[in-house]
């Protein structure tokens, strides 16, 4: 068995300044708030002689300008599954060693990549685009890996000796070994590992506890390492913290680009198309605002989500600066191919679903209707208006009779008349709806008024005139 | 030729009054009287301006050549802020597919013109009908350039037209009520020479909508009944 230990000292600092390349920043550190030490610093802030475990009072006064964040578990855990989800792309069995790293089991996937090096070099390839930093080791067991990985070896090898001998020269408080056992195993002269590989594990289980043995077998690959591997999830997920907060919406469609080039990556392997997005808007010092964005037509391409987000960020108002966005995707489907004419002589940029998904997010789901008619007498019930269903044809077929000479609009509700109209044709009497309570006694008349309008006018029977519709 | 003049002709550089492009207005809109001053019909695509009082005809003029449209193709017809309720009866019963039919509300009247624009551009619709009150030359341009892309065409319908310089449309037409159908300016035809103006016929397509002209000896009854009190 061969193993790839991969360690990322910096994964929060990398995240954030993920969002903001090639721009100016200050040094950047992030702090530890319960120990109150810096854990994770940033390129610049190690350059003005800033380190790791320092005090924010000592890191302060070489840097005046100096940014601090504070250290989030749920950042770096966010940013591995990431690191996981693209990694999977190449390789098939990846463990998380939490909070930072990533193990990686290398021999099955030497049939497919040839050689050691062919395979290390696809792995640098996938992790390049994250310019994330980070530091690694092979091993013959997880552990050995580790020990190596964390001592910054940064060397890809499958010569067993070279990792053994590397592997015995290490110190004890380069391992995993509680601090207890390593002060009792220091004070009877162990210092290296190679100083505990020369005691029999009978030995050592008589003397020190059972943990230590169990530690040195999976290190040694003579016991057993249970391993977990991961499995990719199936909708996509993800949380990106903000590296400023962002109090005016407009600002909110860089950030979200990121989310959605991503989303892309992650349909786009598994062939899969969503027609809803759920975008969370986590406020300073307000709930969340949740956003539920739809397309008719299952989409995958971030620009086409980036199109609709910016309509509907128009209508954005926020109540307090957003510090972190969160990116979801509802249900999603097989992409199945668009079956457009190739011969037809212009090609719309958009489909007809789109089109329909563009204008409710511009307008709102109720603004864009299509008419349709209800079998009815009265006119105000028989006109009506439905949301747009493009795909069901046959729902649309008017089976009932129609109705001859209506007009094309109609005033809702009917108004008074108050012209004085001239008859041309009529009457046609409706008398109807006797068994819903909204009887309907009327005589249409179509009527033209001094200025050549067309009327549709009624009679109720107390011989009230009604206008109710125009022959536009 | 001047051999200068001949260079910048094959550059294509230098303009000429015959090489206006010629648009194709095949289109039969229905009425015959329009489209033989029309030369066939309404344009294929571009913008058509119609200035008309509401309810004298403007739609029904509309009508027919929207109805060929939809039956030659399966893309959709758009109504954009039309001032009352459209009703679907009418269209259904003049034979519009209505699942092709989109109704657009819209608040404000930048909020249309986008609506438009998308429409135009999308390539899915094959014709808009606008109501809009005020349109500045780029947005006609706009416009233009939209239904160019998509191949479609838009009808804006205008009540009043303020004080306003020549719009950049293809087709402007003037409307005016007459008691058999409407009277029609053609106020402006790319690529055309103006005519005068005409009466297009509608009591063929709508009987029910034409005032009977009378005979001059005719006493209309309520008016005798009032000469009588």
């Amino acid at each position: 068995m061969l193993w790839l230990y991969l360690d990322f000292p910096n994964l929060q600092l990398d995240a954030l300044l993920a969002q903001v390349q090639g721009e100016k920043m200050p040094p950047l550190v992030i702090l530890d708030q319960r120990s109150h030490n810096i854990v994770q610093v940033s390129a610049k802030a190690r350059a003005v002689g800033i380190n790791l475990n320092m005090g924010l009072g000592t890191a302060a006064a070489l840097a005046q300008d100096l940014q601090v964040v504070p250290y989030e578990p749920k950042i770096n855990d966010n940013k591995l599954q990431e690191i996981a989800e693209i990694l999977y792309l190449s390789t098939s069995d990846i463990s998380f060693f939490a909070p930072q790293g990533l193990l990686l089991r290398i021999n099955h996937m030497l049939r497919l990549y040839g050689d050691l090096a062919n395979y290390w070099q696809v792995i640098k390839n996938q992790l390049a685009p994250l310019k994330l930093t980070y530091h690694y080791a092979t091993g013959h067991s997880p552990l050995a890996a580790k020990i190596l990985a964390k001592k910054k070896w940064d060397t890809i090898s499958d010569d067993l000796r070279l990792l053994h001998h590397n592997i015995s020269q290490c110190q004890l408080y380069e391992t995993d070994i509680s601090p207890k056992t390593q002060q009792q195993l220091t004070r009877v002269g162990v210092r290296t590992i190679q100083d505990l590989f020369a005691i029999s594990f009978a030995d050592m289980a008589k003397r020190f506890d059972i943990g230590l043995v169990n530690y040195l077998g999976r290190l040694s690959a003579e016991f057993k390492h249970p391993i977990e591997f991961y499995h990719p999830p199936e909708i996509f997920k993800r949380y990106m913290e903000l590296l400023f907060d962002i109090d005016n919406s407009q600002f909110l469609h860089r950030p979200l680009g990121h989310l959605l080039q991503a989303l892309e990556q992650f349909l786009k392997l598994r062939d899969r198309l969503t027609q809803t997005l759920i975008i969370l808007f986590y406020q300073r010092e307000h709930e969340p605002i949740e956003w539920t964005i739809g397309s008719q037509q299952g989409e995958y391409l971030a620009s086409r989500w980036q199109a609709l987000i910016k309509i509907k960020l128009e209508q954005l108002r926020l109540d307090s600066a957003v510090y972190a966005i969160n990116l979801t995707t509802g249900q999603t489907q097989i992409r199945s191919p668009d079956k457009g004419d190739l011969f037809s002589a212009k090609q719309g940029t958009l489909s007809r679903l789109q089109l329909v998904s563009l204008l409710q997010a511009k307008l709102g789901e109720k603004a864009v209707m299509s008419p349709i008619v209800n079998d009815d007498y009265r006119p105000e019930h028989a006109a009506n208006y439905a949301p747009p269903v493009l795909l069901d044809e046959s729902n649309h077929n008017v089976s009932h009779i129609l109705q001859a000479m209506r007009p094309s609009f109609l005033l809702t509700p009917p108004q008074p008349l108050r012209e004085k109209v001239s008859i041309v044709h009529g009457p046609e009497r409706l008398n109807t709806g006797w068994w819903d309570n909204r009887t309907v006694v009327r005589d249409y008349y179509i009527a033209r008024n001094q200025q050549g309008q067309w009327y549709w006018v009624f009679k109720e029977q107390d011989a009230v005139w009604y206008l109710h519709g125009v022959f536009s | 030729m001047n051999p200068i003049l001949e260079h910048l002709k094959n550059k294509n550089l230098l303009w000429q009054a015959n090489h206006t492009s010629q648009i194709a207005y095949a289109n039969s809109t229905g009425f015959s009287e329009l489209d033989q001053q029309l030369q066939g019909g309404f344009p294929q695509n571009g913008v058509i301006d119609i200035e008309s009082p509401i309810g004298i005809g403007e739609l029904r003029l509309l009508l027919p050549d929207l109805l060929t449209r939809q039956q030659s193709g399966d893309r959709l017809l758009v109504f954009i802020a039309p001032p009352m309720l459209l009703n679907s009866e009418m269209l259904a019963e003049f034979g519009f597919e209505l699942h092709r039919v989109l109704i657009l509300k819209t608040i404000s009247s930048a909020q249309s013109l986008w609506c438009a624009e998308q429409c135009l551009a999308s390539g899915c619709c094959y014709s808009v009908v606008l109501w809009q009150h005020d349109i500045a030359i780029n947005q006609v341009k706009r416009l233009h350039l939209a239904a160019d892309k998509g191949d479609a065409l838009i009808t804006m319908l205008r009540q009043q037209k303020t004080v306003q310089t020549a719009l950049p449309v293809s087709l402007a037409l003037r409307l005016r009520a007459q008691p058999q159908g409407l009277h029609v300016e053609v106020t402006k035809r790319k690529g055309a020479w103006p005519s005068s103006a005409f009466t297009v016929d509608m009591s063929n397509k709508w009987p029910e909508l034409n005032c009977q002209s009378i005979a001059e000896n005719v006493v209309q009854f309520p008016n005798r009944h009032s000469q009588i009190a």
